[in-house]
């Protein structure tokens, strides 16, 4: 333990006063006729103010302003801290007025950050787990303890096996300091949420051209569509609702399409209730519009959609997709021509049944709105911002179609990175090299990456307790990074079944700011910081421009400032709470002690050879030699690059960054167009697309253009129409799969909102006072069907097990379906442990033997006494109820992605013995309808037309050598003869 | 100078980043809120709509906390800013009353009256509100009104503005663009069991008309509901009706007593007055008690007289009930004297009239002066009746001469017979005064309707038919009527009871009624 007399022995902060004069602004005049929003930066190291708090006595403070970047949600907005010059306790953060994405600006889970770092029920020190699993029963370790405990483990491990240390990640937080870790692991480590959150969105995407999301530039649209709800939640929330709006008040419409009147739905145009999974017929009906009546940008599409593809290979493939007979007759004939009118004829024959009554019927949407809906997109001109994440993407079967038919309308409007189009998220987004980088694996965690999703985005991180069940493997050392995999993903108690099962997870490190239910079940529960206590680089595509953000540890960052020397960040922050980035270090540095296994020298400093790399020295590196212009713009002001960047926390590397695609490029001697209007180098790499006569940058997609026809898919066994092109995938809450006549409903269990960090707000009291409870929401038909009204309990039952909340009536949700946001219902089995008392509620968990499992809340939120008074003053009650559990787990057979609308096969008034929060599973049922929807996948090992497990040019996180993608001789549940 | 503030609905997207930002920069306490986001919803599938509302102190040019506010902790900048100073708070709770927006609470660090600011030590130094800086689409805009190079100058001047009640005469300088009627009026919207995301706490300020829910048949095939709102805690308790019960008691007592001697209409001897004059300043010592209790602050009483704001009816009203306390004290003293034989009776021979000329405007000021105090609590509009003086002048004058009755064993037939006859004739009026007061006139306004419909229908029905009006004033007057002294002590008891149960009725309802 550090003796550092500046810590405060309580975590609650204390602050100094000063004798000094107050900075004023009175004198500056700004030409918007504002006042004053920020101080300069002039200013930022020594600033007086008054404290709001003692006004209108005249208490002014000193602070030191330290930038850093908030870790609430990934948009990375920019913050301040106000850290006092004496104590080096934080006062508050607000914005940074310089931050290119979030502009000085905030949502509700900025300030909230105050609340994270001074909450009386952190986790302070690192805990070791002392009694049984899950027992609740921890010691105090040293971080020296822990480093080498978990080291050691790690060291056996991968002296052993490549795929036994698993890195499982909620909440990123940065873009490469741990993928270069676990790579220089030389494991397949890494684990991501993101099958449960974006990758449906990703995969459809990725299909048309390569590019793991879009960018939407909002600010300078005319139509914004959006499959989404970004004016209140989302990637990236504060920063896009701000260009949203900036949009709407310059006379941009805005379309939303959500079964759930969202708030984002609120400020819109056109509302667009759509039936889930209709989204991708309604978008098409558009299309159609834009089809038939030469609406479309011809010159667009004929430059840059892979045209010739479908001319070449769709007669063959013309089967499924409910096409008719005439019209494959008619397609086949088009498909014969070899122009781009042979192209247009097609589309016109293709989507000439998406008409808007179709659209109308099947989205159960009244059609002027899709009417309207298309005009406007047909007026936007190739100023259309569309944006799908999580909403319709994940929750369908097929949902990656969404993101899919999303994407043809910016191609048919020529909206692809235009100014007010929608840009590829690596175009406005930038990650700058680290000085040494580890070269790929030669691994494959078989439970990351299957052989039955050759097309899994990412990996398939949901059903890791399914497969540990199944036999497919174990896990020598598991990490659960800001992380709650038992609560958030579905099928909870199956996880509660692995993380308790110590033979297959034999070790479990849970890193986190803050108590959760898995990390309950951890063996390890190492404190780690919140924003402002950690160094994280970020980059963002919030809008047309680029910039990186740098996260600090502001506590410490003040004190160095004050001449203090500091080597470890748990020094500086409160309690021991440490930061990721110098404990990777230590620990790959216990982990090859002598540097035999080849790891160590990745995490050594290039100027100290020998030692171990300093948070300094690797950001120095970084910002002196990856940034363009960054240098330059330090020496400027007489700094380096790493103060210029602690100083501001961030830089601007562009203003704007459009039609990069069509940047022409400089062939090198002997390079020549192939007879695929495509550049290549020796290795049959993409280097140019000829487009025009000229080469240019183009997409990363094999035809370097955009790809309306996914070769890819039909080639691994996906061969019918409707996988092939933007279409209509039937959902599995299709109409026809939701007996509504019995009372069936469509459970939509994961919007957000917009003060809430998914599961992790409870040490938040700011947002949890104004947001604690997830009612279900419910159209006023259904509740009158039902016999309910607002505030009496409902039992909600999945295909696996059932739930009871209160109800929510309101007008504002489709009917037929049933809502509820996914940030509430946090429990705890120890009344004084575990999480505050005032979040979660204290509940018990119980198991008949025979796979049934339930959870009983036993009391709901309360006030407790602590140091912060303010605990002592909760006056709410019911916080939330953790329907997750119920959630069958539903891998979408392509993208792998998690299918989140349940199928409520029973709606009904609860009974009086049935309690508020009370849950039931049966995971014998969790297990059938895993083994129902795994039958829908078309394995590698059935399919690969080259004997790999996956396409190649298909995005993993970390990308292992070539060799690694071949097939195994002995698949996960096929024998030898197989 | 002039600040205000424009709230662009437009563009507020109901992220609530002011509030935090707000709980951020104030250090405000849970349980209170300075500003939040009003969430209401209308309409019916697929038609809705959700309007959110900023909502906080209007920073009114006519502000009716800063008239109530005994000792000014509460006042109007120069710079039209509404500010207070929780250093001289005592918290009497009366700004809370008195405003028509739910925008004060009383913090629970200081335990005083606490609201919007305006961020007066920012701006002070020229620097904008929290909550202006931290808004992602720039909905909330301050500054200079009278700078006609300001922002809100120019946003002012190209658009149509709504503001809060302005039938209260208030005159916010918080305006809002495009504002909601359903949001910007509280009584729009049916009580709820719940909110999109928030707990409904009882006992706290909420909507209290039956009316029927959304359910069922559609009201009107039109949705109309608040789905988020911050909750306001019901300012005066059981206190503030137990004070009107024995301050009506005293000043009743003295008025009675005082009349006979004015007026010659019956004798009262020595023992009469000190043992009546007794009780009665048992009850004005049991009234200050009350005040006091009820204070947030209750060691900061004195600062009422020490620096007394002398446009507050409660500063004016401590004043009446000190000076009243202290001539009817003097004079009791002396009657008690002399009937203990302590002196002799020529001096009270010479100064009883005098003594009780100038007792009786006093005991009327002190009966009456709370209904100045309720008429300067302009968030609760049923009090705003103008019976009320006469209506509480009625009432001490029966519970005065109540408690006669119930003390009957120590006066002389002649008080007797005058009290007996004072509370049947006050009861008689004070019930039809009721009864017209309740349905034959037409509330004000809204709110008022509201209180009155919680008292005659609602939560307080029982209170009003049975406690108020049958046990407090039928069940009295027929035991009057039959006659007996054993009964006319049943009688009296009924009567004090029930009147507390009026006036807990009259306190509490309008209390519940949101003003936001």
């Amino acid at each position: 333990m550090t003796s550092d007399s500046t810590k405060n022995p309580s975590c609650m902060p204390s602050y100094s006063t000063t004798d000094d004069d107050v900075d004023k602004f009175t004198d500056i005049k700004h030409p918007d006729g504002r006042m004053s929003s920020y101080p300069h930066p002039s200013k930022w190291d020594n600033f007086v103010e008054y404290d709001g708090k003692e006004w209108p006595r005249k208490v002014a403070r000193k602070y030191s302003l330290i930038p850093t970047i908030c870790f609430n949600c990934e948009s990375a907005c920019g913050l301040l801290a106000y850290v006092d010059k004496e104590t080096f306790d934080i006062r508050k953060f607000e914005g940074n007025p310089v931050h290119p994405g979030s502009r000085g600006r905030n949502c509700a889970k900025g300030p909230a950050t105050h609340n994270q770092i001074y909450d009386p029920e952190r986790i302070l020190y690192p805990l070791k787990r002392v009694g049984k699993r899950g027992e609740g029963k921890w010691k105090r370790i040293s971080w020296e303890t822990a480093t080498s405990e978990i080291a050691e483990k790690m060291r056996v491990s991968r002296a052993k096996r490549r795929d036994g240390i698993m890195y499982h990640v909620g909440r990123p937080g940065e873009d490469h300091y741990t993928n270069r870790i676990i790579t220089a692991w030389g494991v397949d480590g890494h684990n991501s949420h993101t099958n449960i959150c974006s990758a449906a969105a990703r995969s459809g995407y990725f299909l048309w051209a390569a590019g793991d999301r879009p960018s939407p530039d909002h600010a300078n649209a005319k139509c914004i569509l959006l499959v989404s709800s970004h004016l209140e939640t989302g990637h990236y929330f504060n920063p896009h609702a701000q260009r949203i709006m900036e949009a709407k008040m310059n006379g941009a419409k805005i379309i939303t399409f959500d079964p759930r009147f969202s708030n984002t739905a609120a400020k819109s145009d056109i509302w667009l209730p759509t039936w889930p999974g209709s989204e991708t017929t309604l978008l098409l009906a558009v299309a159609n519009h834009l089809i038939q009546n030469d609406l479309y940008n011809r010159e667009f599409m004929e430059r840059w959609v892979d045209w010739k593809t479908f001319l070449r290979d769709g007669a063959a493939s013309l089967e499924g997709g409910g096409l008719k007979d005439d019209q494959k007759a008619a397609l086949k004939e088009a498909l014969a021509g070899d122009d781009f009118d042979a192209f247009d004829r097609a589309l016109k024959i293709l989507y000439r049944d998406y008409t808007f009554e179709r659209a109308a019927a099947e989205s159960q949407v009244p059609i002027e709105r899709i009417i309207e809906t298309a005009k406007h997109v047909a007026e936007a001109g190739n100023q259309v911002a569309a944006h799908v994440w999580r909403s319709a993407a994940m929750g369908n079967r097929g949902g990656w179609q969404v993101a899919r038919c999303l994407f043809f309308i910016g191609a048919l409007t020529g909206s692809i990175g235009t100014k007010g189009g929608t840009s590829l998220n690596s175009w406005n987004k930038f990650v700058p090299k680290p000085y040494k980088k580890p070269p790929a694996f030669n691994a494959w965690q078989k439970m990351h990456m299957p052989h039955e999703w050759p097309f899994a985005m990412y990996e398939m991180s949901f059903l890791l307790p399914h497969f540990l069940e199944e036999g497919r493997g174990d896990i020598d050392v598991y990490f659960s990074r800001v992380y709650n995999p038992m609560w958030i993903n579905p099928d909870g108690f199956m996880w509660l079944k692995a993380l308790r099962n110590e033979e297959k997870m034999k070790c479990h490190i849970a890193l986190t700011p803050t108590w959760n239910e898995s990390a309950w079940f951890a063996d390890y529960v190492l404190p780690m910081g919140h924003s402002g206590e950690r160094h994280d680089l970020m980059s963002q595509e919030t809008h047309s421009g680029m910039w990186i953000g740098f996260r600090q540890p502001v506590r410490r960052v003040a004190m160095e400032r004050a001449g203090k020397k500091i080597k470890y960040t748990y020094e500086a922050n409160v309690g021991e709470v440490w930061e990721e980035n110098e404990f990777w270090v230590e620990l790959t540095g216990k982990m090859d002690p002598d540097g035999s296994l080849g790891i160590r020298k990745w995490v050594e400093s290039n100027e100290r050879p020998g030692e171990l790399v300093s948070q300094d020295e690797y950001w120095s590196w970084i910002f002196e030699h990856s940034v363009p212009g960054l240098p330059e713009a330090a020496e400027k002001e007489g700094l380096t690059a790493l103060g210029y960047m602690r100083k501001y926390g961030c830089f601007e590397v562009a203003e704007s960054n459009y039609l990069p695609y069509e940047a022409e490029v400089e062939l090198k001697d002997g390079e020549v167009e192939g007879d695929d209007e495509t550049v290549r180098n020796e290795k049959g790499e993409r280097i140019a697309t000829v487009v025009d006569g000229i080469p240019r940058k183009g997409f990363a997609t094999p035809s370097g253009k955009l790809e309306f026809f996914t070769k890819t898919l039909r080639d691994w066994g996906w061969s019918e129409l409707e996988n092939l092109v933007p279409w209509d995938l039937k959902s599995h809450v299709h109409p026809s799969n939701i007996d509504r006549e019995a009372g069936e409903m469509i459970l939509l269990p994961n919007f957000r909102l917009p003060t809430l960090i998914h599961t992790r707000s409870a040490n938040c009291k700011w947002l949890y006072e104004i947001s604690h409870k997830n009612p279900v929401w419910m159209n006023p038909i259904d509740a009158v069907r039902i016999g309910v009204k607002t505030g009496d309990l409902l039992r909600v039952e999945t295909e696996i097990g059932w739930f009871i909340d209160l109800v929510w009536v309101t007008e504002g949700i489709k009917p037929g379906i049933i809502a509820m946001s996914h940030h509430l219902g946090r429990w705890r089995l120890q009344d004084n442990a575990g999480g505050p008392p005032g979040m979660t509620a204290l509940a018990e968990l119980n198991e008949d033997g025979a796979g049934g499992h339930s959870l009983k809340l036993l009391s709901q939120g309360r006030a407790w006494k602590s140091e912060d008074p303010d605990t002592s003053r909760i006056w709410w009650k019911d916080v939330g109820v953790h329907q997750n559990l119920t959630h069958a787990v539903q891998p979408d057979p392509i993208s792998g992605h998690h299918c989140w609308l349940q199928r409520a096969i029973s709606v009904r008034k609860a009974k009086p013995e049935e309690k508020h929060g009370q849950v039931f599973v049966d995971t014998n049922k969790s297990m059938d309808i895993y083994k129902k929807w795994h039958a829908l996948t078309r394995s590698a090992v059935d399919h690969s037309p080259d004997g790999t497990r996956r396409p190649y040019w298909l995005k993993r996180p970390l990308k292992p050598v070539r060799e690694a993608y071949k097939l195994p001789t002995d698949p996960f549940g096929r024998s030898k003869k197989d | 100078m002039n600040y205000g503030f424009a709230i662009d609905t437009r563009s507020c997207i109901g992220c609530h980043a002011c509030s935090t930002a707000c709980k951020s920069e104030n250090g405000v306490a849970l349980g209170v809120s300075r500003t939040w986001v009003k969430y209401t919803e209308e309409g019916q599938y697929p038609d809705v709509s959700r309007h959110f509302q900023v909502t906080r102190c209007n920073h009114c040019a006519n502000p009716p906390c800063v008239t109530i506010c005994p000792v000014t902790a509460m006042y109007q900048r120069d710079d039209g800013i509404v500010e207070f100073d929780s250093d001289l708070c005592i918290g009497c709770k009366g700004c809370m009353q008195a405003c028509p927006y739910d925008s004060i609470h009383i913090d629970p660090d200081t335990n005083t009256a606490a609201k919007c600011h305006y961020c007066a030590h920012r701006v002070e130094v020229g620097r904008e509100p929290a909550c202006v800086v931290v808004c992602p689409t720039h909905a909330i805009i301050s500054g200079d009104m009278e700078d006609p190079n300001s922002e809100i100058s120019h946003v002012l001047a190209k658009n149509a503005t709504t503001v809060r009640k302005p039938e209260k005469m208030t005159s916010p300088n918080l305006f809002y663009i495009d504002g909601a009627e359903v949001s910007l009026r509280p009584t729009a919207t049916p009580p709820s069991d719940g909110m999109m995301y928030t707990d409904v706490v009882r006992d706290y300020a909420e909507q209290v008309i039956d009316r029927p829910m959304q359910q069922g048949p559609r009201v009107a095939e039109q949705m109309v509901q608040v789905a988020y709102n911050a909750h306001h805690k019901v300012p005066w308790h059981w206190p503030v009706p137990a004070y009107l019960v024995t301050k009506g008691i005293g000043a009743g007592l003295f008025l009675l007593m005082a009349t006979g001697i004015v007026f010659d209409l019956f004798t009262v001897s020595h023992k009469e007055l000190a043992i009546g004059g007794g009780i009665a300043i048992a009850m004005l010592a049991l009234t200050t008690i009350f005040l006091i209790v009820d204070l947030e602050r209750p060691e900061r009483f004195f600062r009422i007289l020490l620096r007394p704001q002398m446009k507050s009816w409660i500063t004016r009203g401590a004043f009446i009930l000190v000076t009243f306390t202290h001539v009817a004290g003097a004079w009791w003293a002396l009657e008690l004297a002399t009937w203990l034989g302590w002196i002799e009776p020529t001096l009270i021979d010479q100064l009883r009239l005098p003594m009780a000329i100038i007792t009786l405007p006093l005991g009327v000021a002190t009966a009456i002066y709370t209904a100045f105090i309720f008429a300067q609590c302009e968030g609760r509009d049923l009090w705003q009746t103008p019976l009320l003086p006469a209506h509480l002048m009625v009432q001490a004058l029966m519970i005065g001469s109540a408690a006669v009755l119930t003390f009957s064993a120590f006066f002389e037939p002649g008080l007797i017979s005058a009290a007996t006859s004072v509370f049947t004739v006050a009861l008689v009026i004070d019930l039809f005064m009721i009864l017209t007061g309740e349905f034959g006139m037409k509330h004000s306004t809204d709110t008022a309707a509201a209180a009155a419909h919680d008292i005659t229908h609602g939560r307080y029905k029982n209170m009003f038919w049975g406690g108020a009006i049958l046990l407090g004033h039928i069940v009295p007057f027929v035991l009057i009527m039959v006659g007996g002294s054993t009964l006319a002590v049943v009688a009296s008891i009924a009567a004090l009871i029930g009147l507390y149960q009026y006036e807990y009725a009259f306190v509490m309802a309008p209390q519940h009624v949101p003003n936001s």
